[in-house]
């Protein structure tokens, strides 16, 4: 009976008949879902498609969404293009990769912890810290990319891995939602953990950290995808060659061969923007999972 | 021996729950203040200047508000951009939240196949950033250019004054790209949902509320704090979306001859002033809805 009349409160009425399996009133949720759901992976189709198209059809107006004639041309010229290079693309591809990992794990662990301070912790500068935060995360990055270099060059990590990886730790977007997230774990928990005589570190690492793994999750998802795909830090902050990572070489290799070939350009581009992508689907894929299963049980009210 | 019963010399309970706190966001707060907050500060000591980058040193020139007005009163273009990116974003926010608020209703609802649906959902955040919206938006596959070339809209279109054409132009054109920024705040709305006490729900059903009431009274008022945080994450994504075409006049500035670094840190605080401005007003919106409901 309550579960038949918890079914019943959304916009549609069931009649509190609702049976648990599929029934022919559900059918009105998928008129609706499938074809938003197909708008939504219309870009993946669109990238995996264009990766594949010969340069007629991706020249083509306006663009069509699948591909016609398949070719692996695309990836042989980038493929033809990587053996011509001075470093070894796995040397760009191990900094990638170095690089992604410890700036998620460690920014998750930064970001979390401040979040867990600020969300239920007393302190004096507490309102000030977030409400600088959430002004601060309104402030455009390509204007500091200037004072940053001279940050940079006065830590001495100019044309160092640390480059890579201290400046995005502290990024204002992850504590913003982590805050959100944690405000939501109900303070009672805290409470008893504190009177079972929990330290603030078992706390945070025992009972916050598992109570917003969706939020972490995501928060994975996004730094994964801010690290990987960042080319401006291999631009501005590094000279040498062998510390730059796959993103930067990639968008090398595409916009220098734009002005060479326009028409091989393209093909090169699309090939290397499925190659760029595949990673941060992978990950969104391993990770979807923590973000939707614990949403539904989490022991928030 | 005594000593130990005691609490330590000076550190009462509260200020050892403050220091403890502290100890938790110090990493954080260093990290924030030399990449983030010390460049801030210095961009905006730069926007009152002429700043000239030689190779050994940067030469600043105090010019008082020259940055700023020329931006505002004499380039010609960035304040067109401004206003084009700021009705825009007006247009997006509402969009991406109801249509977010209704999806994660669905979503939370009992039906088969829900899990498919919500990683569906979830999806655009790895498209809206990276390679992909670039790629995307460099072939003009983002936009739906059909509808808005169609003769019958066109000339509808034509009839209406400039104010009301252009949300309306951008709003047949962007559909499926602002739909796209959607991932995260369907998430944030669909764990606010989940934490609203079910038994509610069943005292509202017993009271003979209908669903549509449930929906107005009590869904919707409990929604607000998410509605506020998702309001601000679609303001920061839509602006530091890097094929905005403000953020792209800002970083071409930076590299101009004429412009400079002074001159692109002005614009990027009016930028800004604008962000807080919206930001501000979206609040002020929402407090006066949630005094309303809750009354």
């Amino acid at each position: 009976m309550i579960k038949n009349r918890l079914r019943s409160y959304t916009g549609v009425r069931n009649r509190g008949i609702n049976p648990s399996g599929f029934h022919v009133s559900q059918i009105k949720f998928y008129f609706i879902l499938v074809p938003l759901s197909i708008v939504m992976l219309l870009p993946i189709i669109y990238i995996f498609s264009s990766a594949f198209k010969p340069p007629d059809e991706l020249f083509a107006y306006p663009p069509r969404l699948l591909v016609i004639n398949p070719t692996l041309k695309n990836f042989n010229d980038l493929l033809s293009r990587l053996s011509t290079s001075g470093i070894p693309v796995s040397r760009y591809l191990f900094n990638s990769i170095l690089i992604t990992v410890i700036t998620v794990a460690a920014s998750i662990l930064i970001s979390s912890a401040a979040a867990y301070a600020l969300s239920k912790k007393r302190f004096k500068l507490k309102n000030t810290l977030f409400a600088i935060n959430t002004v601060a995360l309104m402030f455009v990055p390509i204007a500091v990319t200037i004072p940053r270099f001279l940050v940079i060059e006065k830590l001495g990590i100019f044309n160092t891995y640390w480059v890579h990886i201290l400046p995005v730790l502290a990024l204002p977007v992850g504590l913003f939602l982590l805050k959100q997230f944690i405000d939501g774990v109900p303070d009672e928990v805290i409470e008893a953990a504190q009177i079972d005589g929990a330290s603030d570190l078992v706390i945070y690492w025992r009972i916050i950290l598992p109570m917003i793994r969706p939020a972490i999750a995501t928060i994975a998802i996004l730094t994964f995808q801010a690290a990987w795909n960042n080319a401006e830090i291999s631009t501005f902050y590094i000279n040498n060659e062998s510390l730059r990572t796959l993103a930067f070489y990639l968008s090398t290799l595409t916009s220098a061969s734009t002005t060479a070939n326009t028409v091989a350009g393209q093909g090169i581009a699309a090939a290397a923007a499925l190659i760029m992508f595949l990673p941060n689907l992978i990950i969104f894929i391993f990770l979807q999972r923590h973000v939707m299963s614990t949403m539904s049980h989490s022991g928030m009210k | 021996m005594t000593a130990r019963n005691q609490p330590r010399k000076g550190i009462s309970l509260r200020a050892r729950e403050a220091l403890h706190g502290y100890g938790f966001i110090m990493i954080w707060v260093i990290g924030f203040l030399l990449f983030t907050l010390i460049p801030l500060l210095e961009t905006l000591h730069y926007s009152f200047n002429q700043v000239v980058v030689s190779a050994t040193s940067i030469n600043l020139t105090f010019v008082d508000w020259a940055n700023y007005s020329r931006a505002l009163f004499t380039d010609p273009s960035f304040i067109e951009l401004l206003i084009g990116y700021t009705i825009e974003t007006m247009v997006a926010v509402p969009i991406v939240l109801i249509f977010a608020m209704i999806i994660a209703l669905f979503l939370n609802l009992k039906f088969k196949l829900k899990g498919f649906f919500r990683v569906i959902f979830f999806l655009p955040i790895v498209i809206t950033s990276g390679p992909v919206i670039r790629e995307l938006t460099a072939q003009g596959a983002a936009s739906a250019p059909g509808i808005a070339n169609l003769p019958a809209v066109a000339d509808f279109l034509a009839e209406l004054p400039r104010a009301v054409r252009s949300p309306i132009e951008y709003l047949l054109t962007s559909f499926i790209l602002i739909l796209w920024f959607s991932g995260v705040q369907i998430l944030i709305y669909l764990a606010s949902l989940q934490k609203i006490d079910k038994s509610i729900y069943e005292a509202a059903a017993i009271d003979g509320a209908s669903s549509w009431e449930i929906f107005w009274k009590i869904i919707l008022p409990s929604l607000s704090t998410a509605t506020m945080i998702n309001a601000i994450y679609t303001i920061v994504t839509l602006s530091h979306f890097s094929e905005n075409k403000v953020i792209q006049y800002i970083y071409n500035q930076t590299y101009n001859m004429q412009g400079g670094i002074g001159y692109a840190s002005a614009l990027a605080f009016i930028y800004f002033a604008v962000m807080i401005a919206m930001m501000g007003i979206i609040y002020l919106l929402l407090m006066q809805w949630t005094k309303r409901k809750s009354r």
